[in-house]
């Protein structure tokens, strides 16, 4: 049997659990619903949870545009000049090390409790890894390609777009990975805490109702939100950085940036 | 191998360009004291000639290449290729290939061989066919929609020459192109390098650690000292062309392998 269908088997075996652990009472549907249950909590409630998971997507691709926009700008620049570097990089690591949840209050007291906190709060928790890979992606580029591109002729803006662009892709890519996760972390996460909308929002009112089917239900669209981007980021790396596949180093790279991704969701 | 007889030039005008180097140094400032990394180094390459640079590590001799390609600048004095002076790197007059690292990972082959041609804004259809023939040349036909990554050692370094090649610049500089290469194929690679000067004239001047590999391809070997770095040797190998493998066992070649070896021993 194949390492693939093998997990194909895991997660259907891990599903019908779901379906029969509760409904032989071997675990309390407070604890844990049945997959049935879930489902038609969510069918039932299905404009409430659309509305909500508008919100959410709004919130999450605003974050992402300033998240990924930004860290990539600004690594780009940290990446390739040593001057910003030596002055921002230190600052930024150990922010990294932070647990930036605790300014969430901070944001909701300046924003005030709608969308605009959470887009602040999402964009800034993962603007970080994003920055930080771009520069690495950067920093880590062969200069021998640079030397070899000089020699022929090219000019500044011709080595920025022809060369570095196109070297620090994988690096970015596998950045924007763990910053879009984040991302997502961030506007669920936030809007558990303090808000009036989206997904998060709703899995924290229904909890405190003690409501378990409508939890999961927002349990599951989360997984959902979270499963697309993770497909959609594979999608585009395999696309654009058709050159590290089948490499071993490709693989390597592939396996380090999903296990990144591991801690934050 | 290949009788060099046997191969009808690329290209029937080919085209060779002089070399001049002048009074070159280069002073590297130091925090306590200027390294003279360059000593008043001073040489003549004519047309279509072979010219191999050796030394030991630290001589400057890949310094001195850097400079003829318009890579990095020298303190003192001047460098002219055809007839005009080399300030920053210019494709028309100079193509270098330099170690296996250098081809674009994202391109394929064909695409590494026309990236000076698209920096330049040439029509995809010329490029394209200028490429085919440079990829030929190097004998790497058919093999353009690869990319490096699905190519061999020495594939690489046939299309990064293709790549020198493609502008069909009059002097071929290459910076230890078959360092990372094995015996094998580095030998090999020797054979086509030569086959590739025959046919297409150039004039090349290479850098090497190999002392074999420097005799063996060169018409001539510059022999160059480490601290500071000055030319204390040149050599004119008369060995007959095309060379073939039983000369290295010659008395000839083992005879100018030894004065070089000599040289470098005693600055080393």
């Amino acid at each position: 049997m194949s390492a693939k269908t093998l997990r194909h088997l895991i997660v259907i075996g891990l599903i019908v659990l779901w379906e029969l652990l509760p409904r032989t009472g071997l675990i309390p549907e407070l604890f844990l619903p049945s997959l049935s249950s879930t489902l038609i909590a969510g069918w039932t409630d299905a404009a409430e949870y659309g509305h909500a998971l508008a919100v959410t997507l709004y919130e999450v691709v605003v974050s992402m545009a300033f998240a990924c926009g930004g860290g990539i700008l600004l690594g780009a620049i940290v990446g390739s000049l040593p001057r910003p570097r030596v002055l921002i990089m230190p600052m930024v690591s150990s922010l990294y090390a932070v647990p930036l949840v605790i300014l969430y209050p901070v944001f909701t007291v300046w924003l005030g409790i709608g969308s605009e906190s959470k887009i602040a709060f999402a964009s800034i928790y993962g603007f970080l890894p994003t920055m930080l890979a771009t520069a690495a992606g950067i920093q880590t580029i062969d200069p021998q390609l640079l030397l070899a591109a000089r020699s022929m002729g090219a000019t500044l803006s011709q080595r920025l777009v022809r060369v570095i662009m196109p070297a620090a892709i994988p690096t970015v890519l596998s950045g924007l990975r763990v910053g879009g996760a984040l991302v997502i972390v961030g506007v669920v996460v936030s809007e558990m805490l303090i808000s009036s909308a989206g997904i998060g929002y709703l899995i924290s009112r229904y909890r405190t109702i003690l409501d378990s089917p409508h939890v999961f239900a927002g349990v599951l669209l989360v997984l959902f939100l979270a499963i697309t981007f993770n497909a959609a980021i594979r999608w585009i790396e395999r696309k654009a950085a058709i050159w590290q596949t089948g490499t071993r180093a490709g693989h390597a790279n592939d396996e380090m940036a999903s296990g990144a991704m591991q801690p934050a969701t | 191998m290949q009788p060099l007889a046997n191969v009808t030039p690329l290209k029937p005008a080919a085209r060779a360009g002089a070399i001049e180097v002048k009074n070159v140094g280069q002073v590297f400032r130091g925090r306590s004291q200027d390294v003279v990394a360059l000593d008043d180094v001073s040489l003549e390459i004519k047309p279509g000639r072979f010219v191999v640079l050796v030394g030991p590590s630290g001589c400057g001799k890949s310094t001195l290449l850097m400079m003829m390609a318009g890579l990095r600048q020298q303190t003192t004095g001047t460098i002219t290729i055809s007839g005009a002076p080399i300030l920053q790197p210019d494709p028309d007059r100079v193509g270098v290939v330099f170690q296996e690292a250098s081809l674009f990972p994202w391109l394929t082959a064909e695409d590494n061989v026309e990236f000076p041609l698209a920096l330049r804004g040439v029509p995809k259809a010329e490029r394209r066919a200028k490429a085919q023939d440079a990829l030929k040349l190097v004998g790497l036909e058919g093999f353009g929609k690869r990319h490096p990554h699905e190519l061999s050692g020495g594939m690489k370094q046939r299309v990064s020459i293709a790549r020198g090649l493609v502008q069909d610049p009059p002097v071929l500089l290459m910076d230890e192109p078959f360092a990372a290469l094995d015996e094998q194929t580095r030998m090999t690679m020797g054979d086509e390098l030569l086959r590739i000067w025959a046919a297409t004239g150039k004039t090349v001047v290479f850098v090497t650690h190999s002392l074999t590999e420097a005799v063996y391809l060169a018409d001539e070997v510059i022999v160059m000292s480490a601290r500071p770095g000055r030319i204390v040797d040149h050599l004119q190998v008369q060995l007959p062309r095309p060379r073939t493998y039983e000369m290295l066992s010659g008395d000839a070649f083992g005879a100018l392998r030894d004065r070089i070896w000599r040289h470098i021993r005693k600055s080393a």
